[in-house]
């Protein structure tokens, strides 16, 4: 990025960054310098890159004119700490409307390729049409600037996301990597392809740890353009952390910022887990396809009682002290860490597990394993599979896929695996079509197409509105249980001010964890901004550069042909309300459709400018 | 007064599960916090009889006091 203003949200076009677009067909590459539209093109991520994508018009994911966007946000290669994000962009082979056109969609993930990219001098790559043999990116920082090739990648073909990493990394020093798997290479079949991003723990261990930019597809996307990996080449470009940075990165970790996320043993809550423990207090940890029992089954994947039997180790991103990971291994007699199994976040541990009617450490943690190495979302293929099990149960005579049922391990991992090969397109192609196509859609935990991550829909009817997945794109999916709010007032405020700020993580490059519950638009942000940058950006220009950021997002799921009646929850939920979850029960149909009324005179009045 | 007080996830570590704790009227929920020693950045969600509530709610006889850390996603 070059500044030639302090002010970037007065003067954004005197901010300009390096875009190569790249067209997959000839070869052809131009690079330039690209001045900016508004703060949130200067911010990146999706900020930027829907701006390009509600200039197509795209009625399949898979064609030619749907563009691939990598890019990094404004904070990514910084010193702030979680400044590792990587954003892939374009219309969704999984999201999409009834009407049968692709929905925008952006995913992001952690890991030390997107540094390294922008530490290239590129911020932006654009994949235009697909190349007819298999190839992968190469980027690397040459004497004027950044240098882009393309390279043949028929070796690549048909080895795990950590086999790519592994074989790339004996060619490629100093270089990270975004590589897909198996199910991205079979993208016809598998919507729901992940990209899978190293970390510089799996390239000194050569453990399978990667990171994922898991959601929407965009894996399947750039499978379908034939592009399989991505290397980004470079020296560390980190010297001394500026002051106000320093004071920012403490603040997350001591301060009020994360610490919940820091390992038990540094006095933090362990990760994500401890959703599971929190969750369960309500008995609103999802069971058998989201439907809770009101007994203590989820306990047995509480982290005290597999640590009892396993070691869990702590780990982290380069430079995070946030230390969020929480790695399973198998315990040694002589009680030391063996085999890495897995690694254990809420979602995938929940989806794949007790959502599953499995309840066993290693079955969770083969079907993580899976789901990493096949390079597929697990929240999608975990809730598709809950769907069929689902189904099974309610269809004993005439089951479908082998007839397999909750609890059924073997037959599950084998469906995962031939999911990955692009065997089990009912599986790959996601629950709003395998639902659509049995006719018992009610029972499909998606909204608009994208599967729900593991928080019941009861306790959060803002699932509706979120523009990229519920838990990433929404952040009001704890507020019933840590709130205990019932009133549509404070919904309404949530849900079209305060919670929607988490997609701000989404544009500038940081982890949600810097600060998941205050977003971006704050002091620390504007402090770090100017440290790193010599900008000066207030509170307010940044949550105002994100709201108008989610508001093209939602325009543009009605530009895709959604209609209104399909912001909705899975109608099991109200239709058979679960009396077991121990909370107060919002999603009535009165609830709902008061919140609906109040939402969208919100949300239609603001977009109005932008349908 | 008597009081159960449940502790839950990491803020267990160390401490129990569930306990009758003994309290003078006028304890507040704050109070219990402070007397277990619990890191306040943890202690997201305070429930007394499985109702939200905040720091400053007063305790009674024979109350069910639930601390529980914050939910996170990811
Ligand atoms: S918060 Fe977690 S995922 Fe994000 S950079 Fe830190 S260790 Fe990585």
């Amino acid at each position: 990025m070059r500044f030639l203003t302090d002010k970037p949200a007065v003067e954004p076009a005197s901010v300009l960054y390096r875009r190569c677009t790249v067209d997959l067909k000839n070869g052809d590459m131009q690079m330039g310098e690209v001045p900016c539209l508004n703060l949130e093109d200067v911010l990146g991520g999706f900020g930027r890159s829907f701006q390009l994508l509600e200039k197509r018009e795209i009625c399949d994911a898979y064609v030619d004119e749907n563009p691939l966007i990598v890019n990094v946000g404004l904070l990514t290669g910084s010193h702030v700490m979680t400044g590792m994000r990587t954003y892939f962009s374009g219309y969704s082979p999984i999201k999409g409307s009834r009407k049968g056109l692709p929905a925008a969609m952006w995913s992001a993930g952690s890991g030390k390729f997107g540094a390294k990219l922008k530490w290239t001098g590129l911020d932006e790559i654009i994949f235009e049409n697909r190349s007819d043999q298999p190839v992968y990116m190469v980027i690397r920082e040459g004497n004027d600037g950044p240098v882009v090739e393309l390279k043949p990648a028929v070796h690549l073909l048909g080895l795990t996301t950590h086999e790519k990493i592994m074989s790339l990394q004996k060619e490629y020093d100093d270089a990270h990597f975004a590589v897909i798997g198996p199910a991205g290479e079979n993208w016809q079949n598998v919507y729901a392809g992940a990209v899978a991003l190293s970390t510089e723990n799996q390239l000194k261990s050569k453990e399978d740890k990667s990171r994922f930019a898991g959601r929407g597809g965009m894996g399947s996307l750039m499978g379908y353009k034939n592009v399989l990996a991505l290397v980004a080449q470079s020296n560390d470009k980190l010297g001394s952390t500026p002051e106000p940075v320093k004071k920012a990165n403490v603040n997350v970790i001591k301060g009020g910022g994360s610490a919940r996320l820091q390992p038990i043993k540094r006095g933090g809550g362990g990760g994500t887990w401890a959703a599971y423990e929190v969750l369960q207090a309500f008995h609103a940890v999802p069971v058998n396809n989201f439907r809770p029992q009101g007994n203590d089954i989820p306990e047995r994947l509480f982290r005290s009682r597999v640590e009892k039997s396993y070691e869990i180790k702590s780990e982290a991103c380069y430079r995070c002290g946030i230390t969020c990971h929480n790695n399973i291994y198998k315990r040694k007699e002589d009680g030391s860490a063996g085999e890495f199994l897995a690694k254990f976040d809420y979602e995938p541990l929940n989806l794949l597990g007790t959502n599953l009617g499995l309840h066993e450490t290693e079955q969770a943690a083969a079907l993580i394993h899976l789901c990493d190495n096949y390079g597929m979302d697990a929240i999608t293929v975990g809730v598709t599979v809950a769907y069929v099990l689902s189904y099974n149960e309610r269809h004993p005579q005439t089951p479908i896929l082998n007839g397999i049922t909750f609890g059924d391990f073997d037959g599950i991992r084998r469906l995962v695996e031939l999911t990955g090969q692009g065997k089990a397109p009912e599986i790959g192609r996601g629950s709003m079509r395998l639902s659509v196509d049995l006719g018992e859609t009610g029972y499909a935990y998606h909204v608009k197409g994208l599967e729900l991550a593991a928080y019941q829909p009861e306790t959060n009817p803002g699932y509706i509105w979120a523009i990229a997945g519920g838990h990433m794109s929404m952040g009001t999916y704890g507020m019933l249980a840590r709130e205990g709010k019932t009133d549509t007032k404070s919904w309404v405020e949530a849900i079209t001010q305060d919670k929607l700020q988490i997609v701000g993580f989404d544009m500038i490059g940081l982890c949600k964890f810097f600060d998941i519950v205050k977003g971006i638009g704050t002091a620390m942000v504007v402090d770090c901004l100017k440290a790193e940058h010599g900008v000066i950006v207030t509170e307010q220009e940044l949550k105002d550069a994100v709201k108008r950021a989610f508001l093209r997002g939602m325009a543009l799921e009605f530009r895709q042909g959604y209609d209104k009646d399909e912001f909705c929850l899975p109608a099991e939920v109200t239709e058979s309300p679960n009396p077991n979850i121990k909370m107060p029960m919002l999603t009535t149909p009165e609830f709902l459709a008061e919140l609906n009324e109040k939402v969208w005179e919100v949300f239609d009045r603001e977009m109005q400018e932008l349908l | 007064m008597k009081v159960a007080v449940k502790l839950y996830a990491v803020l267990r570590c160390g401490r129990f599960k569930e306990k009758f704790l003994d309290y003078p009227s006028g304890t507040t929920v704050g109070d219990v916090i402070t007397d277990l020693k619990l890191p306040p950045e943890h202690v997201d969600i305070l429930l007394v009889n499985d109702t939200h509530v905040d720091f400053e709610h007063l305790l009674e006889e024979n109350d069910v006091l639930s601390l529980l850390p914050m939910v996170e996603g990811g």
